[in-house]
C-alpha cells in the first residue's frame, strides 16, 4: 500500500507553560520521509513541540503547517496517520503485547487481514513474537519501548512522533530500536525523534538542536558539525554550555 | 466540528476497561464485597423502633397506684427501669450524664388524687437533645397512658372520637423492610461514583490519557466505554441487595423485577456519568476519590430521603434535592419493592432521573479535554 507522504513547517512557535517560555519563535521544516532528530537537554522544549505539533497544546503564537508534496492539508483529515509515542510510560500495565495491539487495532479500525499482517511483521522485527501474552508492566524497557512503538506503527502512519523513546533502555536495544527506525525510515515515513541523548543525532538524516526554547543549530548531522566546527555532537554540546547557550 | 461516535471504538474501551476490572482485585473487592457488606451493617444494624430506654423513676407517693403507674413503663418492653438515687434533682441530672433518656416523676398525692378527684398527674421528663429518641418515646406514651388509665381505674376510656391507625405496605413497621431497599439506593450511588471517578483520573496519572488522546477516539466513546462494564458490575450489585434483602431479610418484593430493574439502570447510568465528570474534571486519583465521597455517599446517605424524610426539610433544600439522581431512585425503589407501585405512579421519578442521567453524561461529554492544556 502506497503510504501518504507527509512534511510539517512551523513558523515562530511560541508556548508559555505557567511562568516558563517553553518555546520562544521556534520556526523549521520536517521534511517529508525524512528521519528528524530533535536534540537538547532536559527542559529544551522537546516534548512541548511534539505535543503543540500533534495539537496536545495550542502554541500562544505560529503557526503549524502540514504538507503532501509541498501542497498545504487540513490537520483534521491526516490525523489518524500521525502516530505518537510519548515520553512517559503510557501503556496499560496489565495489559498484554497482545491485547494492546488488539486494542489499537480497534482503535484505529484497522481491517482484520491487514492487521493480521501487520502485527505479525512488527512482531518479528521486534523479536516481540515470544512475548505477546506477557503483560507491559512486566516487559524489560527495551521491550516496553518496542511495544510503544509497535502499538504506533500498527496503524502504518505517515509520521511518527517519538519522545525520547531510547531514555532508560541498554544499548543492545537502543541499537535494534535505531536499526528499526531506520528500516521504517525508507518506506517514506516521516519521524521525528526526540532524545536528550548527543550520541544519536548523527544517526538522524536531519537534526534540529533545541536549547531553552529556542532552536540554535538545524542541518545534516554532519553540516551541523562543520558549521560549527566541531567534531562531535558531544564537542558542540560542551562548546555550548561553556558559552552558556545551554 | 470533527465529531463522529463509532460504536466499535466505545467498545475496544470497554473492552480494555473490563479487562483492568478483572484484573484488579481493589475494584472486584470493592464491587463484590461492598454491597454486601452494607446491606448487612444497615440492614442489621440500623433500628428505627427504640427500645431498653433509661428510664429514671422517682416515685415519691410509693402507694400501690404509683407501684402500678411504674409497672405499666416496665412491663411495655420499652423501657428499663433505673431507680431514682434520691431526689427530684437527682432524676433529672440522670438525663445530664446520659443515664436516662426521660425521668417519670410521681408526686406524693399521687393515688390521693385519684381517689379524692378521679383524675391525677405524673411528670415525665425527655431529653430533648436527642430529639429522634425523644420523638419515638412520646409516639410510645399515647399508648402506654391508655393502658396506665386501664390498670389504674379498671375502665376503658372511650375518646369521642378514635383514629383507627392502620399501617400499610409495612404493616409491623419493620426496619429492615423500610431500610433495605433504601440500600439498594446507597450501595449503587457509593459504587458507581466512587468506581468511575477513579478511572479517567487514572488514565490521566498513568501518563496512558496522553496516548489515547492522540489516537481518533472521542471523548463520547472513551465515556460511553467506560460505563458499560460498570454498569454491568452496578447491576451485579443490585441483584445481590435484592437476593440478600428477599431472602436474608424476608421482605417481600411487591413490584415489578423488570421495573426495577430498568429504574436501577438509569439511576446507575447518572451516578457513573457523576464519578465520570467528577473524574474528568480532576485529574489525580486521591482528589476525585475524596470529591466522590463528598458528592456521592454524603447526599445518598442524608439528603435522598434514605433516613431522614425530604417532606420535614425547609424548602429550598428539599427543592436542591431535586438533582441528586438517589432522591429520584429512593422514590422509584421504596415504590416498587414494598408498594408495588408500576411505571404510571411513578412517571415523575423516571423522568427526573432520566434528565438527570442525561445532563450529566452531556456536561461529562462537554468537559472532557481532548488535549493537554493546563
Amino acid at each position: 500500500m502506497q503510504q501518504m507522504s507527509i512534511g510539517i513547517k512551523i513558523n515562530n512557535i511560541k508556548k508559555k507553560l505557567g511562568p516558563n517560555q517553553a518555546l520562544n519563535g521556534v520556526s523549521t521544516h520536517f521534511e517529508e520521509g525524512l528521519l528528524h532528530g530533535l536534540i537538547g537537554p532536559e527542559g529544551a522544549g522537546k516534548t512541548t513541540l511534539l505535543r503543540t505539533l500533534l495539537n496536545l497544546l495550542t502554541p500562544d503564537e505560529g503557526t503549524v503547517q502540514f504538507t503532501n508534496h509541498g501542497t498545504n492539508i487540513d490537520y483534521n483529515s491526516i490525523r489518524s496517520s500521525i502516530a505518537y509515542m510519548p515520553q512517559q510510560q503510557s501503556l496499560y500495565a496489565d495489559l498484554s503485547i497482545s491485547e494492546h495491539l488488539d486494542f489499537f487495532r480497534d482503535l484505529y479500525q484497522i481491517p482484520q487481514d491487514v492487521y493480521l499482517k501487520r502485527r505479525e511483521e512488527l512482531l518479528h522485527i521486534t523479536r516481540l513474537d515470544k512475548f505477546i501474552d506477557r503483560p507491559a508492566g512486566k516487559l524489560s524497557g527495551g521491550m516496553y519501548k518496542k511495544l510503544g512503538l509497535m502499538c504506533a506503527l500498527l496503524q502504518s502512519p505517515a509520521a511518527i512522533l517519538l519522545d525520547e523513546p531510547t531514555n532508560g533502555v541498554d544499548p543492545i536495544s537502543r541499537r535494534e530500536f535505531w536499526d528499526l527506525l531506520h528500516r521504517l525510515s525508507k518506506e517514506n515515513i516521516l519521524i521525528i525523534f526526540a532524545t536528550a541523548y548527543m550520541d544519536e543525532a548523527e544517526r538522524c538524516d536531519r537534526v534540529h538542536i533545541l536549547s531553552t526554547g529556542s532552536l540554535i543549530a538545524e542541518g545534516t548531522p554532519r553540516g551541523v558539525l562543520e558549521r560549527e566546527n566541531v567534531e562531535s555532537y558531544d564537542a558542540l554540546f560542551i562548546k555550548r554550555a561553556a558559552e552558556g547557550v545551554l | 466540528m470533527n465529531f463522529k461516535f463509532n460504536i466499535k471504538r466505545a467498545l475496544s474501551i470497554a473492552k480494555k476497561e473490563q479487562f483492568h476490572i478483572m484484573r484488579d482485585p481493589f475494584t472486584l473487592t470493592m464491587a463484590t464485597v461492598l454491597p454486601v457488606l452494607l446491606v448487612l451493617i444497615f440492614g442489621l444494624a440500623i433500628e428505627f423502633n427504640v427500645k431498653d430506654i433509661g428510664l429514671t423513676v422517682h416515685d415519691s407517693d410509693r402507694t400501690f397506684s404509683s407501684r402500678k403507674l411504674v409497672e405499666v413503663f416496665s412491663s411495655s418492653q420499652y423501657f428499663n427501669i433505673n431507680p431514682s438515687r434520691g431526689s427530684i434533682v437527682d432524676a433529672i441530672n440522670d438525663l445530664d450524664s446520659e443515664r436516662s433518656k426521660a425521668s417519670l416523676i410521681i408526686e406524693p398525692e399521687f393515688e390521693h388524687n385519684l381517689l379524692a378527684h378521679g383524675n391525677t398527674k405524673a411528670q415525665f421528663v425527655l431529653d430533648g437533645a436527642d430529639n429522634s429518641t425523644a420523638g419515638v418515646i412520646l409516639g410510645y406514651l399515647g399508648g402506654i397512658q391508655k393502658a396506665a388509665n386501664f390498670k389504674l381505674t379498671g375502665t376503658l376510656v372511650k375518646e369521642p372520637i378514635e383514629l383507627k391507625t392502620r399501617y400499610l405496605f409495612n404493616p409491623e413497621l419493620s426496619s429492615p423492610w423500610f431500610i433495605v431497599p433504601g440500600l439498594a439506593v446507597v450501595v449503587i450511588a457509593i459504587l458507581s461514583i466512587l468506581l468511575t471517578a477513579l478511572t479517567v483520573a487514572r488514565e490521566w496519572e498513568n501518563g496512558s490519557m496522553e496516548l489515547l488522546l492522540s489516537t481518533p477516539v472521542q471523548p463520547l466513546e472513551i465515556i460511553i466505554g467506560k460505563l458499560i462494564p460498570y454498569t454491568v458490575i452496578g447491576l451485579a450489585a443490585v441483584l445481590l441487595v435484592v437476593l440478600v434483602a428477599i431472602l436474608g431479610f424476608g421482605i417481600p418484593f411487591a413490584g415489578n423485577f423488570i421495573l426495577f430493574g430498568f429504574g436501577s439502570l438509569i439511576f446507575l447510568i447518572a451516578c457513573l456519568a457523576q464519578g465520570m465528570l467528577i473524574s474528568v474534571l480532576i485529574r489525580t486519583q486521591q482528589l476525585a476519590m475524596q470529591i466522590a465521597m463528598i458528592t456521592g455517599l454524603l447526599p445518598s446517605l442524608l439528603m435522598s430521603g434514605f433516613i431522614f424524610p425530604l417532606e420535614s426539610m425547609p424548602k429550598y433544600p428539599q427543592n436542591f434535592t431535586s438533582i441528586l439522581p438517589s432522591k429520584w431512585f429512593m422514590i422509584i425503589s421504596r415504590g416498587i419493592f414494598l408498594k408495588g407501585a408500576d411505571f404510571s405512579d411513578l412517571k415523575l421519578p423516571f423522568i427526573g432521573l432520566f434528565l438527570l442521567s442525561a445532563i450529566l453524561i452531556i456536561t461529562a461529554t462537554k468537559k472532557f479535554k481532548k488535549d493537554l492544556e493546563p
